[in-house]
């Protein structure tokens, strides 16, 4: 199997298991209790969501970090093959970015009966993140290839990667209304059941099989369109037969 | 050897033809005369080469010819088709160019068209039916083959020249009736071998009865063509008739005319694929929206404060009509504006401030901001407002157009970029007010059509109506 085939079956895989725990999720996970831990929930049911919702998210930190490592990377070596995972940090942070800023609103719309919470610190802090990555995506798109953009976009980038410890620890540093998420530290009487636990490490592992195929098959993309740049200008150089 | 002897003769035949010409013109750049009383005509089967000293107003004639620039005296005149028309004269009277082919000195083109688009939106500017193959055939030719769905902004400098000399000379050639070629600088950026394309291009046209204006310091492209004109720094003409060898190129075969709506067709396919104007819009009117929310908390829902109330409800939708419109930035770029004013005549500034309409933000808007912000206020009051917020909603697209048209104007100024446009769009402030005075009304009193100041209708009424003027003040008056 090479390499671009191995991106499309580790794409179709994650998507396979995504759509695979969305409905185990839906039918059969286990249901929160009404009141846990000193706070009760409005609309318990409702936080089946959050298979997907936090797994994008956890996905999204990942974009960002790729995305991080093309800027610093770009930095230092000028290297096509920095650029090629700035531009997939780029593209995937958009892709997960959606996914966060979509599926929480749901949830909120049920839990809260407001789609979204202008004075919580960790939404807003993901939809400039994902504003971020859109912007580099446009940006990148509608300007001349030259290495000043490349410089300036990295810059943006490397901007970018200093929201997501921001957006991590949000929910820990400002205490609003976004739950905090507690994984490690969840216990039989703190945090998540151990069931609701597993099940969304399965998701999020199922969702990484689909980020490390959209990677994969980004990267290739992205290569290949940089050899087709080199390919056009070359032909630009020969000029007219 | 047959069809050539006839293509000789027809070219004989039509070369006596005049397809352009200029009388008497005078053109000011400020307190100094550019032009002062120039005639000139261009016929059909001739290259004609415009030289002289840098400041010597070729390129201030040849887009004068183009009807870009307002004129003191004289007038520029068509022949080409059955009956002479006005392209541009000093009394403000305004036609098109539809069918010549335009290259500025500077690309005329925005960065977000691709190339083959550009080409074929040339040609359909210029009424000429779609013929894909065709137009492939002559990227190839060009060596722009490979590059036909790059973007414009992609390109290096030297094959943007050639994008935007073939998107003036391809439509001519596609064009069966003689037709007129205005070129600046042509060869500007051009390696040798694409200058070799130019001057075959420029005989071949010249063969088919077209006629072409070059400005050029270019020697190589004197040696095209027929007759060299020289204009001297006082505007005297001089003209010098010669005899060019050049070897003629291969031109594709006419093809038939056919109307398109292009302008429309390209603002939306560039926001389609840059959506500046939506992302522009919104934003802004998103965070106008959460400031409004923040405020509303803080506000008691009774009738004392529902003008403030109406205010913080209609200020968002208000932001998306004033943001600066992407057509007019798209239309900034490289003098992109002034070739489609010169290919789209009399009317491009209302079809420009049109395009920069705010269509679709406003509706939403202006219903999300209710929500949001009506709160626990009554359900009789909410639902008569519900009613007829999409009326204010209308209001604010209308605003948008006007806003537009203001932004037009500030654009149209040479350095757009150091004037503070936005003090110009405080004037918009007004209909805004009567919009809120309106809403006021409905909320305290619900709907109403008397037809009596102070009340809704009316005051919708006057703020449409402002509206209304002030954009055909700032369409109108800057068209002479």
């Amino acid at each position: 199997m090479d390499f671009r085939e191995s991106g499309y079956a580790l794409t179709y895989l994650g998507l396979a298991g995504i759509v695979f725990v969305s409905i185990l999720g839906l039918e059969y996970a286990p249901g929160l209790k009404p009141c846990t831990g000193g706070g009760c929930w409005g609309a318990p049911e409702a936080y089946r969501i959050l298979y997907l919702h936090v797994p994008f998210a956890w996905c999204s930190f990942l974009s960002f970090s790729v995305l991080f490592y093309g800027s610093l990377m770009w930095y230092l070596k000028r290297s096509e093959e920095a650029w090629v995972y700035f531009q997939s940090g780029a593209d995937l942070g958009v892709i997960f970015g959606l996914g966060v800023i979509t599926s929480g609103p749901i949830w909120a719309s049920a839990e809260w009966g407001r789609p979204w919470d202008w004075g919580d610190m960790r939404l807003n802090s993901f939809a400039l993140l994902t504003a971020v990555a859109l912007f580099l995506l446009y940006s990148r798109q509608s300007q001349p290839d030259t290495q000043q953009t490349r410089d300036t976009l990295s810059a943006v980038g490397l901007f970018g990667f200093a929201l997501v410890p921001i957006t991590a620890g949000a929910t820990t540093w400002w205490e609003t209304t976004h739950p905090e998420v507690l994984v490690v530290e969840s216990t039989e009487t703190v945090g998540m059941s151990p069931d609701v636990r597993s099940f969304l490490l399965i998701s999020f592992g199922l969702m990484c099989i689909l980020f490390t195929g959209l990677l994969l098959l980004s990267n290739k993309r992205y290569r290949l369109a940089a050899e087709v740049s080199d390919r056009k200008n070359e032909l630009d150089q020969e000029g007219i037969s | 050897m047959e069809p050539l002897k006839r293509r000789l003769l027809v070219a004989d035949i039509v070369s006596a033809r005049t397809l352009l010409s200029a009388r008497g013109l005078v053109v000011d750049r400020g307190s100094r005369k550019v032009l002062r009383g120039v005639d000139f005509s261009l016929s059909g089967g001739e290259v004609v080469g415009l030289l002289g000293v840098n400041g010597s107003g070729k390129s201030t004639l040849l887009e004068s010819l183009a009807g870009l620039h307002p004129m003191s005296q004289g007038q520029v005149l068509r022949n080409d088709r059955s009956i002479e028309t006005t392209v541009r004269d000093s009394e403000g009277q305004r036609g098109d160019i539809t069918g010549f082919g335009l290259c500025l000195q500077t690309e005329g083109m925005s960065g977000d068209e691709t190339v083959f688009e550009r080409i074929r939106g040339a040609c359909r500017v210029a009424g000429r039916a779609d013929n894909s193959k065709a137009l492939h055939q002559i990227l190839s030719e060009w060596g722009l083959g490979h590059r036909a769905e790059d973007r414009i902004c992609k390109l290096s400098g030297g094959l943007r020249r050639r994008v935007a000399v073939l998107s003036a000379l391809v439509p001519v050639a596609l064009n069966s009736e003689p037709s007129v070629v205005l070129l600046d600088e042509p060869s500007e950026g051009l390696d040798k071998s694409s200058r070799g394309l130019l001057l075959g291009w420029l005989r071949a046209l010249a063969q088919r009865g077209h006629g072409i204006l070059v400005a050029t310091h270019d020697p190589e492209v004197i040696t095209a063509c027929d007759k060299i004109v020289t204009i001297s720094e006082t505007s005297e003409l001089t003209s010098e008739v010669q005899h060019s060898k050049l070897e003629i190129a291969n031109l594709p075969e006419p093809c038939s005319a056919e109307s398109h709506m292009e302008l429309v067709t390209w603002a939306c396919r560039l926001e389609r694929r840059n959506p500046i104007d939506t992302i522009g819009r919104g934003v802004p009117a998103l965070v106008a929206l959460l400031l409004a929310y923040t405020l509303s908390t803080d506000i008691t829902r009774s009738s004392e404060n529902y003008d403030l109330l109406a205010a913080l409800t209609l200020t968002p939708a208000f932001i998306t009509a004033i943001v600066t419109p992407a057509i007019i930035k798209r239309l900034s770029e490289e003098r992109a504006g002034d070739w489609w004013r010169a290919m789209s005549g009399a009317g491009s500034r209302g079809w420009f401030s049109i395009m920069g309409v705010s269509l679709i933000l406003p509706i939403p808007m202006i219903y999300l901001s209710w929500y949001v912000i009506a709160g626990d206020i009554s359900s009789t009051m909410n639902s008569d407002v519900m009613l007829w917020l999409w009326l204010f909603a209308f209001v604010i697209i209308d605003l948008s157009v006007a806003a537009s048209a203001l932004h037009l104007m500030v654009s149209d100024l040479t350095r757009s970029g150091a004037v503070a446009g936005i003090l110009l769009q405080l004037v918009l402030i007004w209909p805004f007010l009567q919009m809120t005075s309106a809403l006021t009304s409905i909320m305290s009193n619900g709907m109403s059509f008397e037809l009596a100041l102070g009340q809704p209708f009316v005051d919708i009424a006057i703020a449409w109506l402002t509206v209304v003027l002030l954009w055909a003040m700032a369409v109108i008056i800057p068209e002479d």
